[in-house]
């Protein structure tokens, strides 16, 4: 599944900061994982919106992961607020990992 | 597309407050177990209904297999339910009446007194298993998910309540004849009831749930665990009819080939589960848990064995019988227990310590929050324990059993090692 965004260019940054966000059990960062669904940026109300998955909906990690890329953003873009929506329509699947995450996969 | 703003699409999870009590009581359980292991490993081999031989038993069977999986059910409970848990209160409602019954019952049975102690005891865990199915029942309710997992994990829950009921009948059987035979002879409608109606159903349910996703596995077939999820109920259910109103042992063949299917189906998903995963190596929990899979074989393979001599005697071979419930409770249920724990404790220490701190400073990942070294020794005094400790029971040999005891008394003091390092892991201070 291909992001969806306004800014390329900006997702791109904010894709390189997400990728510092790991699942803590599979070890692989939420980029790769598939998890990030959607980058939107408001350049008149100065807010990011981040939509974004888990692997499964009543994931024990998901509130450590949703606050590490909210937190992360803001870092990273601290001239911009950050909302951050949880989607689980498509739920994540395997073929939402990216080649890079499945290299790193398979190697672990 | 669906989607909601903040967490509120993402249910809380159960309180690691409700969940590490049970952690640490099975803990200590199997610490008790294994010593009272080393202390009776001589007379072991004698008979299985012996006062020390069945208090280990349910030790093992209560404060060791259940209290864990109640633990972590109700830890899981959101992920295989997919809705919240009810009621944390009730959660630990149902800790403390189990905590204060299963020392009651069990010294009961140490001291072989069935009177008050271990007949306290057993009301005292059937009203917690009956607050864990309310529990249960509500959070399934609410979540309005129809769920393959739930239906194991709350069918599984009756079974325990079964077990518990029948198992207070046969107590007070001792003292007073509420039932038309014996106790001794109820025995293997109470230990089965437990055994494939509680355990192999609730294992098999939750392993389907976390195995592939341990594995990160692209593997799913909800056909292959209806099928499973009927073959045992049906198995279970043809065996307590039949215990109660068939003489003929050579019909006890029906349940047991509905219940080795089941057991084969399982392996099978398993198996194709693991061909299927994406992560290609394993961790060392996850071996063990996947080795717990093939235990299961073990067991099966006894009962086969067992139920063919029986249908050519009338008398029993004693000591096949206590291998078979020895290779149930300390081989395919505790090697679940051991790897499962670092696989579900690791997250939930992460999850209340390091919590707060994501995404504002480096944290460490949960594996590396336990001893990975004592965790390899543990596992190698657990393999060598066990294996000895069925030999020595087929082999008669109380200097094998004695040895085999020790291990698996080293295994529980590693374990424990580990459990505690977790349960009073501290961030470093920066």
């Amino acid at each position: 599944m291909s992001l969806l965004t306004n800014n390329h260019l900006k997702s791109t940054v904010a894709l390189a900061y997400l990728q510092s966000v790991t699942d803590p059990e599979i070890g692989l960062n939420i980029v790769d994982l598939g998890l990030v669904y959607e980058l939107n940026f408001n350049e008149a109300e100065k807010l990011i919106r981040c939509v974004m998955t888990l692997t499964t909906q009543f994931c024990p990690m998901g509130e450590s992961i949703t606050t590490d890329a909210r937190e992360t953003l803001k870092t990273g873009f601290p001239e911009y607020a950050v909302e951050l929506e949880l989607t689980f329509d498509p739920p994540w699947n395997h073929e939402m990992i990216s080649a890079d995450g499945r290299e790193f996969l398979n190697e672990r | 597309m669906f989607s909601t703003t903040g967490n509120a699409a993402m249910a809380k999870t159960t309180s690691y407050k409700v969940v590490l009590p049970f952690y640490l009581y099975a803990a200590i359980a199997f610490l008790i177990a294994t010593f009272l292991l080393v202390v009776s490993a001589g007379s072991i081999t004698s008979h299985y209904f012996q006062p020390h031989t069945l208090a280990i038993i349910h030790i093992m069977a209560l404060g060791w297999g259940t209290m864990i999986i109640l633990g972590a059910s109700h830890q899981l409970v959101p992920v295989l339910i997919e809705g919240e848990l009810y009621s944390n209160k009730l959660a630990l409602l149902s800790f403390f009446l189990a905590a204060l019954g299963i020392p009651l019952l069990s010294y009961g049975f140490y001291v072989f007194n069935p009177g008050w102690p271990a007949q306290a005891g057993a009301v005292l865990i059937i009203v917690a298993i009956v607050f864990f199915l309310i529990n249960l029942a509500v959070s399934m309710a609410k979540s309005k998910h129809e769920n393959v997992h739930a239906f194991f994990i709350f069918t599984s829950a009756l079974w325990l309540l079964a077990t518990a009921v029948v198992g207070l009948l046969l107590l007070c059987n001792f003292t007073e004849a509420v039932l038309p035979k014996s106790s001794l002879d109820y025995l293997p409608l109470h230990a089965h009831m437990g055994i494939a109606g509680w355990f192999l159903l609730l294992i098999t349910g939750v392993g389907s749930r976390l195995i592939p996703m341990f594995l990160i596995s692209k593997y799913s077939n909800k056909k292959i665990l209806w099928l499973i999820y009927g073959l045992i109920n049906a198995g279970l259910l043809a065996f307590v009819f039949l215990f109660l109103y068939s003489s003929s042992r050579t019909l006890l063949i029906i349940p047991l080939l509905a219940v080795t299917a089941a057991v084969l189906l399982f392996g099978y998903f398993c198996c194709q589960a693991y061909k299927q995963r994406i992560r290609k190596k394993t961790d060392q929990p996850m071996n063990i848990s996947l080795l717990s899979v093939l235990m299961m074989l073990l067991p099966v393979i006894f009962l086969v064995i067992i139920v063919f001599l029986l249908s050519r005697s009338a008398v029993e071979n004693v000591r096949l019988v206590i291998a078979y419930g020895f290779i149930i409770f300390f081989g395919w249920i505790t090697a679940i227990i051991l790897g499962m724990t670092f696989k579900t404790l690791p997250f939930i220490i992460w999850n209340k310590v390091h919590h707060h701190l994501t995404g504002k400073e480096k944290t460490p990942n949960p594996k590396d929050l336990f001893n990975n070294t004592v965790f390899k020794w543990m596992s190698a005094a657990y393999i060598s324990g066990f294996v000895l400790f069925v030999s020595g029971i087929l082999c008669n040999s109380t200097i094998v059993l004695q040895a085999a005891a020790f291990l698996l008394l080293l295994t529980s003091l590693l374990y424990n090692w580990n459990v505690i390092k977790l349960l009073t892991y501290k961030p470093v201070a920066k």
